[in-house]
């Protein structure tokens, strides 16, 4: 990262004297009772969702659980079912207009026949005072590739410059739609170390991903979506303690009778033969069930799915925003 | 604006195969079918010959080139790259309308270059005034194949719209007496080539040649405009520039 944060409009999270007006009561993200449907599939009911200026928040959930449709929404890409939602104060065409918006979307992509360096150009000049190129480059990663044709990049790099073109205008919001997901691992570790120095620049950044690592890495709060509902708000920390959580699973032929006391577990179940206990401290509940049976057939231990833990979560919606305070 | 436009004009204008289809194939068809036609015909007709399938050839060139550079869209659509334009300080009216005017405006070179060829390599004799007038009827009329290109650009697909920009054409110029004038066609074809806007888009550039302006083709051409205007705004309506491919 090279410096020229000074030249990126931003809110400081933490206000200094003289930059009070830089934490006003506007939220970077406002949606309220957003509803999309598609003919009869709810994909999104009844969602509120606020952010402040200056937060990174991840939107965490798995495929078809409305991250896309809620992010699709708030940008304008289509009028949703029901619901208002406001990007810095305004109706989220304007706020694109405004250019206080970048946006990385799934499905969003490059024109063919074009040099990287002449897509940049162009989109740089629709902002008043755009990112400045050198800094912009850098921070994007795509030294090296200007002159590249657009029909010649890889995944990586593509998605690299179409994170150029989300920051070109310094945009004060940042709403990345699963923006690692053409990357291999060290393309999504050096995203990430973007993302987290943009957020200390001042840059609110909003993403879907359904990698809890990715969400625990980089937002300091974290939303698990699913079915089209927020299940979960709070710390990455606080979520991931009720995610992140592990099931212990062995065969017992006899009585299970005590099992759902032992230290840590928060669920029992499983099929026939087969229990499966989900915990939070796999390690206190493996030690009480050897010390407490003689044999453990089958014995297997692994981390929750992102599923389990929605349906975990679907069962009893969670609002940890005590936590992350 | 202009940014945009020049941008896009940049991009098409670096396709050699939508140049080559859209000015070099006009041209050296312009000399190939008068030799061959004209060498069917008696000696004092040869000129008649050499101007009519120079204005055959200026449609065919600036239907070719309104339709590739508007059915184009489609290949926008599916990059992803209209999507993107939606998230940027781009007025969602502007891309559309740059690409319009990016049709129109390409049809200009198609027009000159084989109007040049007309008059330079089979001394195509018109007045002045009546070349001028000859290209602006053609560069009017040329956006009714404008409109049918944006309306296909939309409907289609990628694949699908770089199939129909060549199947359109070849359609549109030989159904529509383009390549072989009507006057060759069997009687049960000739009510065919009434029925295409290229026939009449040709005989617009007839008329205006013979200096014995009608107001048939300019009706023609009008009501075939406002049909692919009509089905623009349908289509664009159904599926927005913005909307995902497939």
């Amino acid at each position: 990262m090279s410096g020229g944060g000074d030249d990126v409009p931003h809110c400081r999270r933490r206000a200094a004297p003289g930059q009070a007006r830089c934490m006003p009561a506007t939220p970077a993200v406002r949606i309220e009772g957003l509803t999309v449907r598609y003919g009869s599939t709810l994909a999104v009911a009844d969602l509120d969702l606020s952010i402040d200026p200056g937060e990174t928040v991840a939107l965490l959930g798995a495929n078809g659980a409305g991250k896309s449709s809620t992010l699709n929404a708030a940008l304008g890409l289509f009028r949703p079912t029901a619901g208002r939602i406001r990007l810095l104060g305004r109706e989220p065409a304007a706020a694109v207009r405004s250019g206080g918006v970048g946006a990385m979307l799934q499905h969003g992509g490059l024109p063919s026949e074009t040099r990287v360096g002449e897509v940049l150009a162009l989109v740089r000049r629709r902002y008043d005072s755009p990112w400045p190129v050198d800094d912009l480059v850098a921070t994007a990663g795509i030294d090296g590739l200007l002159d590249r044709r657009v029909d010649a990049l890889s995944g990586g790099q593509r998605q690299r410059v179409l994170l150029a073109l989300a920051l070109a205008g310094a945009p004060p919001l940042l709403v990345l739609d699963e923006p690692t997901s053409a990357m291999d691992v060290e393309g999504r570790q050096a995203f990430w170390t973007t993302m987290r120095a943009l957020a200390g620049r001042g840059h609110t950044v909003v993403f879907a991903t359904h990698h809890l690592d990715e969400a625990d890495a980089v937002a300091d709060r974290v939303v698990v979506i699913g079915s089209g509902r927020v299940l979960a708000d709070g710390s990455a920390a606080a979520v991931k303690s009720r995610i992140g959580g592990r099931t212990v699973r062995f065969s017992c032929p006899g009585p299970r009778d005590g099992l759902g006391g032992l230290p840590g577990v928060t669920d029992v179940g499983g099929d026939g033969d087969l229990v499966e206990l989900t915990t939070t401290d796999a390690e206190a509940t493996l030690r009480a069930l050897l010390g407490s049976r003689d044999a453990l057939p089958d014995l297997e231990v692994r981390g929750a799915t992102l599923e389990q833990a929605f349906l975990h979560l679907t069962a009893q919606p969670t609002d940890l925003s005590g936590a992350r305070r | 604006m202009t940014d945009l436009l020049l941008f896009q004009l940049r991009r098409v204008g670096r396709n050699r195969q939508y140049l080559f289809f859209t000015i070099v194939l006009p041209a050296l068809f312009t000399v190939f079918f008068t030799k061959i036609i004209g060498g069917q015909v008696a000696a004092g007709e040869y000129q008649d010959v050499a101007g009519a399938t120079m204005i055959s050839m200026m449609a065919y060139g600036a239907i070719g080139a309104a339709l590739g550079a508007t059915i184009r869209i489609a290949f926008d659509r599916s990059s992803g790259w209209l999507r993107q334009l939606r998230v940027l300080p781009v007025p969602p009216a502007a891309t559309l309308a740059v690409d319009v005017v990016v049709g129109a405006l390409l049809v200009l070179p198609s027009l000159a270059v084989v109007a040049l060829v007309g008059r330079f390599a089979n001394d195509v004799q018109l007045g002045p005034g009546t070349w001028l007038a000859l290209v602006g009827a053609l560069e009017a009329g040329s956006v009714v194949f404008v409109g049918l290109g944006v309306a296909v650009g939309l409907a289609l697909d990628a694949q699908a719209a770089g199939a129909a920009i060549g199947i359109l054409g070849t359609v549109l110029a030989a159904l529509g007496g383009l390549w072989f004038p009507v006057e060759l066609f069997p009687d049960g074809m000739v009510g065919l080539a009434h029925a295409m806007p290229s026939y009449w888009y040709a005989q617009l550039g007839r008329d205006v040649a013979a200096g014995t302006p009608s107001a048939a083709p300019v009706l023609a051409l009008a009501c075939y405009g406002v049909v692919f205007a009509a089905a623009t705004l349908a289509v664009a309506h159904r599926r927005p520039l913005h909307a995902v491919a497939g």
